[in-house]
């Protein structure tokens, strides 16, 4: 055992102090200062607790619901709330409203995060069901409007909360991508990146020695409790999560928030303060914790790859993130959270609060949070249909200084609509489309070279199929040259050859 | 002053702007431009006030340009703020930014409405008029 195992205090002492009302509690910012002023010992020596917070968005978060049952009864098989489907594989009555379903109506404006607001304010929901109606629940349809004092129940369960940290993004490709991480500029424009840092619950006990199964925390602006490991929890490298839960009905929509990411989807914005009581050094020091001693790696969102995947840009600190601009070469580029520092800042001071009035007592866990291990990637069974293997690859093919009506001919002959042209050495110089042909001889041009279009939009042999479908689609394309590492046209893939050669979903090849 | 400069097909090829810089002296400062060959739109700053802005915009107007005001660039619901800052490193001219508090700010002078932020937002607090 060693110095900084040595308890300094249990979490029943801590207790008593609270209900005896002389219990030192600070915000993990006000442990910082402490730390900072007068030392590690006589912080960890003054200090019971160090209260910590975080507001970002959550996607892995929904509500169990019971409605109560109607006469005639009802099974419901299929339900929705505010036109935002719930999910129905339960019993007659009970359903489950995920943050990030979206509306059937409204698309990504509304979805479960925004019911789930709804809910906390006690707004009216239509409520609306169906089912094939049984021997027990005759009743096909129901269209009802109810308020969250209507339900049995509603607990919030979150099956993945609190990242300890998360990894920041950028954009290196060549047009605004709109992410789960906000708007990434092209060209490495911006930075975002989410999470609390030094107010951060798992920051602040990375060992995971006060924080376990059972701890009591702050959800919502209510009382909720960690219920596990979050789903993908990776503390071996140091990005671990929490299952959550917690009575919405005793929640407050100041801490819960219906959000959409544009083009993304829906989320809700969860606040979550977690107390962390101070029982030896180790812990006393990582309450202590800086944003410029917790780290991530800023990662390259322009790749369409698995996430873990995504290239690494930069290792960087929350203090640099957090100081608005991150320093890549020789660029300052700006940088900004998407959750909100103000709010977890203002969760640790209600926690604190809670904790000084003597409302609010420590668990002790009743279980550690798994200490080891990491997420596996979801294998993909059989082979991934690639570009190579729809492409054709007989490319017709034309130079820059090749006449334009020659090449209308060649076009009409061949029955192509694309034709990339190609430099004397074989290397892809440019595309034009029939349509490009058909407005350069109506403007009377001569010569390929004029009318081309140079930045041409272009595939690799082996990207995944619907990564191409996907870029042709936001270009607004209907063919791309498929070309090697040193930009050799070796096919060309339209939207013909894919509608031709995938008929029947993914079978015929 | 922040105005947006339209040019006419017409116009569009003549240094205009230059021209009333060397001729004024004021340092008007571009923040955004779409020019091609049949028309034109510059946002510029024009660090003036009183007659000597209105001078300004009455060269531009003389020379065939169309001058509009920015009377008002975005409207902020600051109950729906939650602070978090996902509209701040989008915007072009760095026209949001936190306070000392983590509060958001607003600095209306630099906005050119290009509405990055309205995009941006997850909260939808921010609207353009």
């Amino acid at each position: 055992m060693s110095e900084k195992d040595e308890e300094i205090r249990s979490i029943d002492e801590i207790n008593e102090k609270i209900k005896r009302g002389d219990a030192v509690v600070l915000t993990a910012e006000e442990m910082i200062n402490l730390v900072e002023s007068s030392g590690l010992e006589v912080a960890a020596k003054e200090v019971d607790v160090v209260t910590s917070g975080t507001f970002g968005a959550m996607c892995s978060s929904g509500v169990f619901l019971n409605f109560g049952h109607s006469d005639p009864p009802i099974k419901m098989t299929r339900c929705w709330l505010n036109d935002v489907p719930v999910y129905k594989g339960l019993a007659a009555v009970d359903g489950y409203l995920g943050a990030a379903s979206i509306s059937e109506t409204k698309g990504f404006e509304y979805g479960g995060g925004h019911v789930i607001e709804d809910l906390v304010s006690g707004r009216e929901i239509d409520l609306r069901a169906e089912s094939y109606g049984t021997d027990c629940y005759p009743r096909r349809h129901i269209e009802t409007v109810i308020t969250i004092d209507d339900l049995n129940q509603a607990t919030l369960v979150n099956p993945r909360n609190c990242y300890q940290k998360y990894d920041a993004a950028a954009n290196s490709s060549d047009r605004v991508l709109y992410t789960y991480m906000g708007t990434l500029l092209p060209n490495y424009g911006n930075i975002t990146f989410s999470g609390a840092g030094q107010l951060n619950p798992l920051c602040k006990d990375p060992n995971y020695e006060t924080i376990g199964f059972g701890t009591k925390i702050f959800l919502g602006g209510g009382i909720g409790y960690i219920i596990g490991e979050g789903t993908q929890h990776n503390p071996t490298s140091g990005f671990g999560t929490l299952m959550v839960k917690g009575d919405l009905k005793q929640m407050n929509s100041r801490y819960l928030r219906g959000a959409s990411f544009h083009r993304y989807g829906t989320t809700l914005y969860v606040g979550i303060g977690i107390p962390i009581p101070i029982i030896n050094m180790r812990v006393a020091g990582t309450a202590a914790l800086k944003d410029d001693e917790i780290y991530v790696d800023i990662r390259d969102y322009g790749a369409a790859v698995r996430p873990d995947l995504r290239p690494v840009i930069k290792r960087v600190s929350y203090a640099e993130l957090r100081s608005g601009k991150v320093t890549i070469g020789d660029r300052d580029i700006p940088s900004s959270s998407l959750s909100s520092y103000k709010m977890a800042r203002e969760i640790a001071e209600t926690l604190k609060k809670w904790i000084l009035e003597g409302t609010f007592f420590l668990t002790r866990p009743i279980e550690p949070l798994p200490k080891h291990g990491k997420p596996k990637p979801l294998k993909v069974k059989g082979r991934e249909l690639r570009a190579g293997d729809i492409m054709s690859r007989n490319v017709i093919t034309a130079k820059p200084s090749d006449d334009i009506k020659e090449v209308a001919l060649k076009l009409v002959e061949k029955g192509i609509d694309h034709l990339p042209v190609v430099d004397e050495e074989g290397k892809l110089a440019g595309i034009v489309t029939s349509w490009d042909l058909a407005r350069a001889i109506a403007q009377d041009k001569r010569r390929l070279e004029e009318i081309m279009t140079r930045r041409v939009i272009v595939a690799f042999e082996n990207e995944s199929i619907d990564v191409v479908v996907r870029r042709m689609a936001q270009h607004n394309i209907s063919g791309v040259p498929v070309v090697d590492r040193m930009n050799n046209v070796i096919g060309i893939l339209t939207t013909d050859d894919i509608s031709r050669k995938i008929v029947g979903g993914r079978t015929a090849l | 002053m922040r105005v947006k400069l339209i040019y006419s097909h017409s116009v569009v090829e003549k240094p205009i702007l230059s021209s009333i810089v060397l001729k004024t002296g004021i340092p008007i400062n571009i923040l955004e431009a779409r020019i091609n060959a049949q028309k034109g739109e510059i946002i510029v700053s024009i660090p003036a006030s009183g007659e000597k802005l209105e001078e300004i915009l009455n060269l531009f107007r003389e020379s065939g340009v169309q001058v509009q005001e920015f009377i008002e660039t975005l409207r902020i619901d600051w109950e729906k703020c939650v602070a978090c800052g996902a509209c701040i490193s989008p915007c072009p001219t760095r026209a949001l930014r936190f306070r000392e508090d983590w509060t958001l700010e607003f600095i209306e002078e630099k906005c050119v409405a290009c509405g990055i932020c309205v995009a941006a937002c997850p909260v939808k607090a921010i609207n353009m008029p």
